[in-house]
């Protein structure tokens, strides 16, 4: 018998972030009658060796912040730190390979590339890296068989349930090790079943001491398996709460 | 990231075909188009390269290509031989008229009456016979294209004739005489036989060939010809120049680069296009691509790659077609002229490869523009 986790409300500004730290961020897209506020100042955070679970209703403004926190838009105000770096210390070139080597990314629609077998495209932060071919596709097919796919290292996404697929997609988002794994509705396209299993191979592969998880996800079934919990509603966070396994 | 770009093109097969195809028929286009015009250019001047004793030819100074007949005094031979600085010359005679064959088979011919003790003036290979039988009275020598436009179906043509006005001429001996610009026969034999036939005009030199003594000023020869005598003297080169430069003055050149234009236009356009379309299509994967940290660098290394596989392969298959068309062509008598210079295949292929270059560019553009939040939604 299973009990119950117990859920804790904190206080955002007693709330100790030391992976991802968003303080009063903000973010609008477009100017004038056109402008749209996405995020109207969001403290939100992830602590190291956690799992956080970021959740609300559509259009709350979730993937706007995953996309701030991974560095793929800038916020428009606000205080951001990823993995101890500020808003703003890094641009370009070394932004991208600060992102190539600290993050690793999880989308809902898996975004496997079809050309590629399931342990290539496990390999592709790693080749993007600068690891021979080779060498990459090894330590990829090593790691689909830690996550049970191993027998499918050589076969194409096309032929990959949606189960299978996610699992690679997990693959991909672990095999250069990062710091912080950013997973956008993990779930949404699998079945209650294998979500659960994709969720609890996220919790086992994929928390570690050094690592953060951040989790976007509509679906409260597998709220369980999350340390933390912020619920976003129009473009703020309204509460987090702490859930003690 | 370049072996992993590659993999991705070759997975869109119809795409990746239809790039090549079009590389490779646009290369075929330009490189056919451009290998007719050059071939026709170097035509112009076929006559002129066969004798390739002549160092300078001597003509009336309205001519201005070969094909012009217009016959020189009879005595402009004694005064070119007098010229200070000329080595040897010895007249040419060149008269068009009708051939006919016992089969009656019908056509215009350029005749070329070589000087009967030298024999200056003959192509410089004989296929079947010998060069010096055409000293003989009456006897000709036959170029490839003469001989299958008049004795279609035959074999050996040696000791056919044919009827030049009321002469029946002999053929004893085949040439590799250049195709001609004209497309005509071309019938060489002894002046002497020419003159028989009394089909040219009444003075019977069209042209004085002739070579330069060693050490001699070419330009004081060509000004004491033409001040002295009223002669227009031209190196081969420069009669070959003047040949093309005639017939490039009658559009010509303009009818084959719109062509080669428009091969280029359409080759590009729909490589660009396709190219730009395989990004487009791929923009998700790009943008994923971007999202786990490939650089604009490692971006335009893959666009590199991939535009260089499909330019590399179209350019191979299309050159391959232009040069095996080329080739079969030559098989025919008449298109024996027919040539792919190596230079035309490189320059078209540069030329592709710059234009497809724009097109990488724009993708490139799109890639850079790509918003990779998207992949999010």
């Amino acid at each position: 018998m299973t009990t119950a986790p117990e859920i804790q409300k904190t206080a955002h500004a007693n709330a100790r972030w030391d992976a991802v730290a968003c303080r009063g961020v903000k973010k609008h897209f477009g100017e004038g009658d056109a402008r749209v506020e996405v995020l109207r100042g969001v403290d939100f955070g992830a602590t190291l060796g956690e799992m956080t679970f970021l959740v609300g209703p559509s259009g709350c403004g979730k993937t706007t912040l995953i996309s701030v926190i991974a560095g793929l838009l800038d916020p428009s105000e606000g205080k951001l730190d990823v993995l101890g770096h500020q808003h703003g210390e890094l641009h370009g070139t070394a932004r991208v390979l600060f992102r190539r080597r600290n993050l690793g990314f999880v989308f809902q629609q898996y975004n496997l590339l079809t050309s590629l077998t399931a342990a290539e495209n496990a390999a592709v932060p790693l080749i993007a890296d600068g690891v021979r071919r080779g060498v990459a596709v090894k330590r990829a097919t090593e790691l689909l068989d830690r996550l049970g796919m191993g027998d499918k290292a050589g076969v194409m996404p096309k032929v990959l349930s949606g189960g299978q697929q996610q699992r690679v997609a997990l693959a991909r988002a672990l095999v250069h090790e990062p710091r912080l794994i950013i997973c956008d509705e993990p779930t949404a396209a699998l079945d209650h079943k294998t979500g659960e299993s994709v969720m609890q191979l996220l919790a086992t592969a994929a928390v570690a001491p050094d690592r953060a998880v951040i989790v976007v996800t509509h679906d409260n079934r597998v709220f369980h398996h999350a340390h933390t919990i912020a619920h976003m509603d129009d473009g703020v966070v309204t509460h987090i709460e702490s859930i003690k396994h | 990231m370049i072996g992993l770009a590659l993999q991705m093109l070759r997975a869109d097969r119809a795409k990746y075909f239809a790039m090549i195809l079009a590389v490779a028929l646009s290369i075929f286009l330009m490189q056919n188009q451009a290998s007719i015009m050059m071939s026709v250019f170097a035509m112009t001047g076929s006559q002129i390269r066969d004798v390739s004793e002549a160092e300078f030819w001597v003509m009336e100074p309205d001519t201005e290509c070969f094909d012009q007949v217009k016959p020189v005094p009879a005595s402009a031979l004694y005064q070119v031989r007098g010229t200070e600085g000329v080595s040897w010359a010895v007249p040419l005679t060149k008269i068009d008229g009708y051939a006919r064959t016992e089969f009656g088979k019908l056509s215009v011919v350029t005749m070329m009456g070589v000087d009967d003790a030298s024999l200056v003036g003959l192509p410089p290979r004989i296929l079947k016979g010998k060069a010096e039988a055409v000293r003989e009275r009456g006897t000709v020598m036959i170029d490839p294209g003469g001989a299958n436009l008049l004795f279609p179906g035959e074999k050996d043509v040696i000791g056919k004739r044919v009827r030049i006005g009321s002469e029946s001429l002999r053929v004893v001996a085949l040439s590799d005489a250049s195709a001609p610009f004209t497309g005509f026969p071309i019938l060489h034999m002894a002046r002497t036989t020419t003159l028989m036939l009394r089909q040219a005009e009444e003075r019977d030199t069209t042209f004085i060939v002739g070579a330069y003594k060693p050490g001699a000023d070419v330009a004081a020869v060509e000004r004491s010809l033409r001040e002295r005598f009223g002669l227009k003297a031209l190196t081969a080169e420069g009669f070959m120049k003047s040949s093309r430069d005639y017939y490039a003055a009658q559009g010509i050149p303009l009818l084959f680069g719109l062509t080669i234009v428009i091969g280029l236009v359409v080759g590009t356009v729909i490589t660009g296009q396709t190219f730009m379309m395989f990004v487009k299509e791929n923009s998700r994967h790009l943008a994923v691509l971007k999202v786990v940290g490939v650089t604009a660098r490692q971006f335009a290394g893959m666009l590199a790659a991939q535009a260089a596989t499909v330019v590399f392969l179209g350019c191979c298959f299309g050159t391959a077609l232009a040069a095996g068309t080329s080739e079969l062509a030559r098989e025919l008598p008449f298109l024996r002229g027919v040539f792919l210079p190596g230079w035309v295949a490189v320059a078209t292929c540069v030329a592709l490869a710059a234009v497809t270059g724009v097109a990488v560019m724009v993708s490139f553009r799109t890639i850079q523009q790509l918003e990779p939040a998207a992949v999010f939604r």
